[in-house]
């Protein structure tokens, strides 16, 4: 009898502190694991209630708001890791071979890169023979120890993209007097998946191929692809994150810069800051402990010998990620900055995506550019200030104007279309909308997938 | 609600247990004498909470339940008034036309729709959604009519009773079906000791390590073979995807019914056992009398044996049960097809293994021969689809463009360990652990007590810490059987 009751006492005991834990401490709003809002208690009506909808949005909101989630989190991810087994461990490790190739690049032949319709097929001489699996979300994770890369895996016929295709050759028609240009950027599962993991993802080239070729002859391609390939044994993509490193977006605006005719300063021109210890968005994707335990320096360059100001119209977003409000343009700074250990550190530029910026430089040479891209592109604008007197940035997820009006009001010489593959595949109508759409159109966004923050599930979707 | 929900742990089940603990002392002190237990305030607050529950799933359906329980209710007194046998069986005819009419429209009007449609016969396809539970608790109402037509149980006074009998959370969703004449005395008569108390709970929190920390983790590996990577699936794949499917799906059931049974000990109600390791049957009729126990009886003592059992026709009694069984898990044709399955295996065990085979071949291999079996059982379960299944089955038998491919390889690698604990608690490990245990002690009880003691709160706190920690943003994780 004694010991029944001392089960009963530690094993009740126990559920009471979960229960006084779950019901009474303070709610989590953020989690910085998954860098995303979390569920709030909803709205009660009758219609929800009768359909279910509130009583499972309860718990929904229950299990997501989780008071310490992100601890929670972190236990379970531990757990799922320790069911593996780890044969050769240690060994992994030295499996990794690094290949000193010496190859002439494309990137370095100022000649190839103006005229840049072909494209090498890359072969991976970084990590091809590195360990592999395949996490959560089908995300790949490479390698071990401090070398953990995870990779999305990519899904994409190579039929996809037509819609971003079209929109780009819709933009040139419907500026004929400005030069329309168009850089899609691979993710790093392109340059960086092993061998052993093949199997798991595609190669993003035929995509981005088979775009350049719908497009205008009078569009002008930029060939990041080739760019990025010439330089993979650096830190050109973030390896715990789905974007790129910003040193990739340096080589990518170099491409850029070439292929527009305007000025561009090397690297010497700039002061390189880094935020240590940074570990991205994969480790909530992944939910791979292994992500977590690499932590990585995030690395950016600022321009020193050129003045700049910077100003923003911020947009306000609902749960879906449409625009419901834009806000006045108001001054701001082009960097923002982030402390050690940040997992927000790639909004270092422009503090994120939902917001229209604008960039006077002191450069004045008559050139004006337009930016229309995905979160990739946010690393870009920071490399061209000694390139344009003016840079305006816009995300084709938050736009609430009409762009024929914002492009001549703004005397747009350039238009640069950007966007990494998984974006470009998908999206395409928006962009050809707000071409027509009136000025203050908040609805606009309902073809978009949402954030990057989902970028994980939209990839997903795909690969079904 | 489902049991492994943060909600339902923490916040239903703690507001229910104080509401029931009030309930109690309230029925003991003040309605209760010495000669009589009265339960009135505790059948209350169970029946209030059951409704809750389902409520919380069917804002709008639980006004079905009451509306089905209402009908039984009344056919259960009117059966148990008459003495005419003729005026009894009528009305049980009319009671089983009703729930069978219920569960007809709710669960099969828009399959047999289809099937009409596919026939050229142009309707349009209604469009019901699936009352969660309905076949179970549907089920339950059969046995309560049938037990009082046979004169097992006498019938319910009282329409609270019948409701509670019914709608009680623990078994209301995905069983097990429990039998009227199982608890028809312990609806009024019940007690707990803290014995009782402490085996429910632990029983309680197995079920929920089963589900969570098992089921939940195997989904993620049958999932990512069988629906995420179906169409390129590899002959391995379909073989690694299959077996985490069948460990994912025996967990997840055996864990709900384990949870169930937990949560009824803790009331002082006493429900049958639902499974008996199944994967260690030796035939497939063996393996129905280890899996879903409560359906194979439910089946074999309201349809098999009135339909004349081993006596007359027993091949096409076999048939319309198997059909009914696979029916019953669901409207659509892999279903049936999986049922059909199942029979003509049965039917070829009685007539040709069993009394031919059997006795001249080991164990371990009449071992596989059953999992082999089940294997491709489970895959017809799984697909709905028949392009998908046809995907699924010529892949298993290697007809797939690649045979190995390195994601299944790190699909055991890299849960090398959920594997191997699943594999040994699908038999039964604990039976062989308290016997080992009980010889190692050789004799000494309090030793032996103490080591299982400590194992056992060891247990329960391991599993209640690691399945909250699991739960926690695991937002959609539904028990596989509340769809049926």
């Amino acid at each position: 009898m004694k010991r029944t009751y001392s089960y009963l006492i530690i094993v009740l005991t126990i559920y009471a502190a979960f229960t006084v834990l779950f019901t009474i401490f303070p709610r989590s709003t953020f989690s910085e694991l998954e860098k995303r809002e979390l569920a709030t208690f909803p709205k009660l009506t009758l219609d929800s209630l009768a359909k279910g909808l509130f009583t499972s949005s309860v718990s929904y909101w229950f299990s997501d708001s989780e008071p310490y989630r992100d601890k929670f989190m972190a236990m379970s991810m531990l757990f799922s890791d320790n069911t593996k087994l780890r044969i050769g461990h240690n060994t992994a490790q030295s499996n990794i071979k690094f290949h000193a190739a010496d190859s002439k690049t494309l990137a370095e032949s100022p000649d190839l890169m103006a005229e840049n319709q072909e494209i090498d097929e890359y072969n991976n001489e970084v990590n091809a023979n590195a360990n592999a699996k395949v996490a959560h979300h089908g995300i790949i994770i490479a390698g071990e120890g401090n070398n953990v890369r995870a990779l999305m895996a990519y899904g994409g016929a190579e039929e996809g993209g037509v819609a971003y295709a079209n929109a780009c050759n819709e933009y040139q028609k419907a500026f004929p007097n400005a030069k329309v240009y168009c850089m899609l950027v691979p993710t790093a599962g392109e340059f960086y998946c092993p061998d052993a993991a093949k199997e798991a993802t595609k190669s993003e080239l035929p995509t981005i191929k088979a775009i350049h070729e719908r497009l205008n002859d009078s569009v002008k391609v930029v060939n990041a692809y080739s760019a990025l390939a010439a330089h993979v044994k650096e830190p050109i993509y973030l390896r715990t994150d789905h974007h790129w490193a910003p040193l990739g977006a340096f080589y990518a605006a170099q491409a850029f810069a070439r292929v527009a005719g305007v000025p561009f300063k090397d690297l010497k021109s700039y002061t390189k800051k880094v935020v240590h210890n940074f570990v991205g968005t994969m480790y909530g994707f992944s939910k791979d402990i292994s992500v977590k335990n690499a932590p990585e320096d995030f690395v950016y360059f600022i321009p020193n010998g050129v003045t700049y100001t910077t100003s923003y119209i911020h947009y306000k977003s609902n749960e879906k990620y449409q625009v419901i409000s834009e806000g006045p343009k108001v001054a701001g700074e082009f960097f923002y900055t982030y402390p050690d250990g940040s997992g927000g550190a790639y909004s270092t530029f422009m503090g994120g995506d939902a917001k229209i910026t604008h960039v006077n430089t002191s450069t004045k040479n008559g050139r004006r550019l337009l930016i229309i891209k995905d979160s990739f592109g946010n690393a870009i604008p920071g490399y061209l200030f000694y390139s344009f007197e003016d840079i305006h940035v816009v995300d084709f997820r938050y736009f609430a104007k009409n762009m024929k009006n914002y492009v001549r009001d703004n005397n747009i010489t350039d238009i640069l279309m950007f966007s990494e593959i998984f974006r470009a595949y998908a999206s395409g109508r928006e962009l050809i909308g707000y071409l027509t759409q009136p000025d203050g159109t908040f609805n606009g966004l309902k073809d978009s997938k949402g954030s990057d923050n989902e970028k994980g599930k939209s990839q997903r979707r795909k690969r079904r | 609600m489902v049991f492994s929900d943060l909600f339902f742990l923490f916040v239903f089940i703690p507001a229910f247990a104080l509401c029931y603990l009030l309930a109690t002392f309230i029925d003991k002190k003040y309605l209760s004498d010495n000669l009589k237990q009265v339960n009135t305030c505790k059948n209350w607050t169970l029946v209030v909470y059951s409704l809750i529950f389902y409520a919380w799933g069917e804002p709008v359906y639980v006004f079905l339940m009451l509306f089905s329980v209402l009908v039984n209710f009344l056919v259960g007194r009117f059966i148990d008034s008459q003495q005419d046998e003729k005026k009894r069986k009528t009305a049980l005819v009319i009671g089983l036309v009703c729930n069978i009419s219920i569960i007809a429209i709710f669960k099969y009007l828009g399959f047999l729709a289809q099937i009409l449609i596919d026939l050229g016969i142009p309707i349009s396809r209604p469009n019901i959604a699936l009352p969660i539970g309905i076949s179970f608790y549907t089920f339950q109402a059969i046995s309560y009519i049938m037990d009082v037509y046979r004169r097992v149980s006498p019938a319910q006074k009282r329409y609270r009773d019948l409701l509670l009998y019914i709608s009680m959370f623990p078994q209301l969703i995905a069983g097990p079906i429990v039998r009227y004449e199982t608890i028809a005395s312990e609806i009024n008569n019940r007690h707990v000791t803290a014995q009782d108390f402490a085996d429910g709970s632990f029983r309680f929190l197995v079920g929920l390590g089963k589900k969570v920390i098992m089921a939940n983790q195997l989904s993620i590996i049958s999932s990512q073979f069988l629906s995420d990577g179906i169409n390129s699936m590899s002959t391995s794949g379909a073989w690694i995807g299959c077996a985490a499917f069948m460990l994912q799906i025996y967990f997840d059931f055996s864990g709900y019914s384990d949870m169930a049974i937990g949560m009824g000990r803790c009331m002082g109600f006493h429900f049958k056992e639902n499974f008996n390791h199944p994967y260690c049957c030796e035939t497939i009729t063996d393996y129905w009398r280890r899996w879903h126990i409560s359906l194979g009886s439910f089946f074999r003592d309201y349809v098999y044996i009135p339909m004349g059992g081993n006596r007359r026709h027993q091949a096409l009694n076999i048939g319309v049960v198997w059909a009914l069984t696979g029916l019953w898990h669901g409207a659509s044709w892999n279903f049936v097809i999986w049922g059909l399955y199942f029979g003509v295996i049965v039917l070829f065990e009685k007539y040709i293994l069993l009394p031919y085979i059997k006795p001249k071949t080991p164990k371990f291999l009449l071992h596989i021969y059953s999992l082999m079996v089940l294997f491709v059982a489970k895959g017809t379960f799984y697909f709905v689809d028949f392009g998908e299944l046809k995907i699924f089955l010529t892949s298993l038998f290697g007809f797939a463009d690649v045979k190995f491919d390195f994601i299944s390889q790190a699909a055991i690698f890299d849960h090398f360990w959920l594997w191997v604990v699943a594999i040994l608690f699908c038999m039964p490990i604990r039976e062989q652990a308290c016997k080992l245990t009980t010889r190692f002690c050789n004799g000494n009880v309090a030793i032996e007590q103490n080591i299982f003691t400590v194992a056992r709160i060891v247990t329960a706190v391991v599993i209640l810490v690691l399945s909250v920690a699991l739960l926690v943003g695991a937002t959609n994780n539904p028990f596989l059987y509340t769809r049926f």
